[in-house]
Parts: C-alpha cells; structure tokens; sequence
C-alpha cells in the first residue's frame, strides 16, 4: 500500500533521530529525578554498572507474625540490611502457611501492594508497624502464637533466603 | 508524501517520551517505597482535645444483625471508638489488640463499664458475621459495627476521622482505609476529650491511661 523502498527507509532514519532525542531528554530526566550516577541505568536500578561494584550482601533479622483475629489474612514483618555496596530488592515472598503472599506499603492509613521492594546499597529494607508489611493471604490454618512460620524471601539479585518467624501475640511491637 | 512521513517520526517521540515517563514513575515509586516508614516512638500518650467530640450520630447494625445507636447504646459509658476494617493485617489488629490487652487488665468493674465500638470502613466486605468473627478474635465484648458507608464516613468526619471508601483497582485488588485515631468518649458528658493516634495505643500507654478515661478524667 505505502510506497517501501525509499520511504520506509526515510522514515526509519527520522524515527531513529526522534528515538534518539527522545533518550537523551528520558536519560536527563531520569537521572535528575534520582540523582543517579550511573548512566547505564534504566530508572535508577544502577544494574551493570561498572561503578557500582560489589554486591548486596543480604541479611534477613527480626522476622515475626502478629496471631491474626482470624483465619482470613496475617501480617508478616521482617528487617534486610544491606551490607554490600549494591542495591538489591525483594520481588516476592512464599510461605508455608499462606497461599499467597503480598507485598505492602502504607500511605495515608492505606495499604497498597507493590512489586517490589528495594534493599538499598548499604542500606535497610524494614517491613515494620505501620509502613511496609507481608500480607499473607489464602491461609491453610490460623498462625497462632507459639508456631512458628517460615518465609521464603526471593530477591533480585541475590536468590532466595529462608528465615523462620516465630507467631506473636496480636498486639506485639519489637522494642527499638 | 512528506506529511505521512512525519508521523511514524512523532509516533516514535511520544512513544519514547512515553518510556520515559514510565522509567521515571517507577523510579518515583521505588524511591517512595525507599523510605523505611517506621512508627515513631511517642511516649506522649493520649491527646487531650481543647474541643471536645460530640458522639456521631451513627445509627448502623451490630454483629448480631441488631440496630444500634452509638449515641444512645453507649450513653453515660467509658467508650473507645475505632474506624477500621478487617482484611486489614497490620494497624487495625493491632490497634484493637492493644485495647484488648489493655482492657483485660482492668478491674472487672472496670471492664463492664467500658465501650469498644469498632466501626467498618468497608462495610461491603465487613458484613455483621465477618467483623463478629473478627472481634471475637481479639474480645467477644468488642461491639462491631457496619452499615451504610456515608452514614460511617460522615460520622468519621464529624470527629475529625479520614476514611475512604473502598475501591477496586484494576488488578483487582481492594483499597480501603483505616482510621489514624481511636477517640476516647467520657462517661460524664459523652463526648470525647481524648485521642490516641497511630502508635500511641501501645500498652505502655493505654494501660496506665485507660482507668482514668474509664473515670472520665484527663490523662
């Protein structure tokens, strides 16, 4: 139907240009927004980057799960620290007491699922009261307090991490 | 000729400014989710209101199925009121569990003196057995009640209480919205002088404040 040959090509070229300068002010825009160094990046991940060597040295501390009023859903709280000089994330989370597993932050007294959730270089990943939590749904029995839940953590980078939580009372708050 | 050439070119700037914008909402995003939101530690306790709440008008259904009206059921009580739901893992639990620990310290007469009224913030979802079996849970005296969503917001808001309706995102998951605040109400003049707000229920606090609102005096 359109003639091929010479415009198709030209067409290309132009879009080609367009694409291009389209990059530069995406790239602009990006690395303004998050003040990221490395230009490799796509959005800030810093992945593939010769300048962010090492990697995430994951550690999974303080993991628990408040007894739930019933049999419905659970929460489920846990701290990462990131020793190493690369940021990770935690993509998502299986378990063996609920069918299904999210991933929460909390703004403005609303939960909202996320896909991930970054462990930073050098830095934390708290899931705590209040802000960022596990929602364990579809559960096959009631987490009571005594038992204990084991946590599959699956990260970007560094695989997956096993750690067991112990169930607490309802109401229980680690001390800081 | 020249004019259709044009438009693969602007389709691929949109289209690329378009990849931008994404890459940048979700690098917007991630950095949100960044910050570790932690509960501060308050050790401040309830907040005495220099206004006093009067109770709202919220007339709603019970766990049992009953009519009832909050104004005339808890009248002359000691009453802590929440808003709240319960496909809700964290904060509404938690909440409710400390007044349940914090309650069963009391005095026995102490506790048959005493209110607590949790109000449903998604009433489609919290029908009057879903919030009984939930309450039961935590303790069988918790009254729970659910009704007609504008009825809850406008009696929320009359006490300066936030709550959204529930929505469904295109994934399918439900949004809703809990209170930040439990309000306690006097048994001397029914209105509520105090306020605990999110991280302030703890039962280092309500404990020790809890048989003064019982007595309806400041803490």
């Amino acid at each position: 139907m359109t003639p091929r040959p010479l415009g198709a090509a030209a067409r290309r070229s132009l879009a080609a240009t367009a694409l291009g300068a389209a990059c530069v002010l995406a790239l602009g825009a990006c690395s303004s927004s998050s003040s990221s160094s490395s230009s490799s990046s796509s959005s800030g991940e810093k992945k593939g980057s010769a300048e962010t060597s090492g990697r995430p040295e994951l550690k999974v501390s303080g993991a628990y799960v408040p007894q739930p009023p019933t049999d419905k859903m659970a929460g489920g709280f846990l701290t990462v620290r990131n020793s190493g000089g690369k940021a990770d994330k935690l993509t998502s989370v299986s378990t063996d007491v609920a069918g299904e597993v999210e991933m929460h932050e909390t703004v403005e007294q609303q939960m909202r699922q996320v896909e991930s959730l970054p462990v930073p270089a050098h830095g934390t990943l708290k899931l705590a009261r209040g802000g960022n939590h596990l929602m364990l749904m579809e559960l096959k029995h009631k987490p009571v307090k005594g038992q204990t839940v084991t946590f599959v953590l699956h990260f970007a980078k560094s695989g997956s991490v096993t750690v067991k939580a112990p169930v607490e009372a309802t109401n229980y708050t680690p001390e800081k | 000729m020249r004019t259709t050439r044009t438009v693969p070119a602007a389709a691929a700037l949109v289209a690329a400014a378009a990849l931008a914008l994404t890459g940048c909402g979700t690098d917007a995003g991630g950095k949100a989710a960044d910050k570790p939101a932690t509960v501060e530690k308050q050790e401040k306790g309830g907040t005495v209101l220099d206004q006093p709440f009067d109770k709202p008008d919220l007339t709603l259904t019970d766990t049992r199925g009953d009519k009832y009206d909050f104004i005339e059921e808890t009248k002359g009580h000691p009453t802590l009121l929440y808003f709240g739901y319960t496909n809700c893992p964290d904060v509404c639990p938690l909440t409710m569990s400390n007044i349940a620990v914090a309650k069963s310290k009391l005095s026995k007469e102490e506790q048959k003196k005493l209110r607590v009224v949790f109000v449903t913030t998604d009433p489609e979802r919290d029908t009057p057995e879903e919030l009984g079996k939930w309450l039961r849970g935590q303790d069988p005296s918790f009254i729970g009640l659910t009704g007609d969503f504008d009825t809850i917001q406008a009696g929320a808001r009359s006490l300066g209480v936030s709550v959204e309706p529930s929505y469904k995102k295109k994934n399918g998951d439900i949004v809703s919205t809990h209170g930040a605040q439990v309000l306690a109400f006097s048994p001397k003049d029914d209105k509520a002088h105090v306020l605990y707000t999110e991280g302030n229920t703890d039962p280092k606090i309500l404990d020790g404040e809890l048989p003064q609102i019982i007595k309806g005096e400041n803490p």
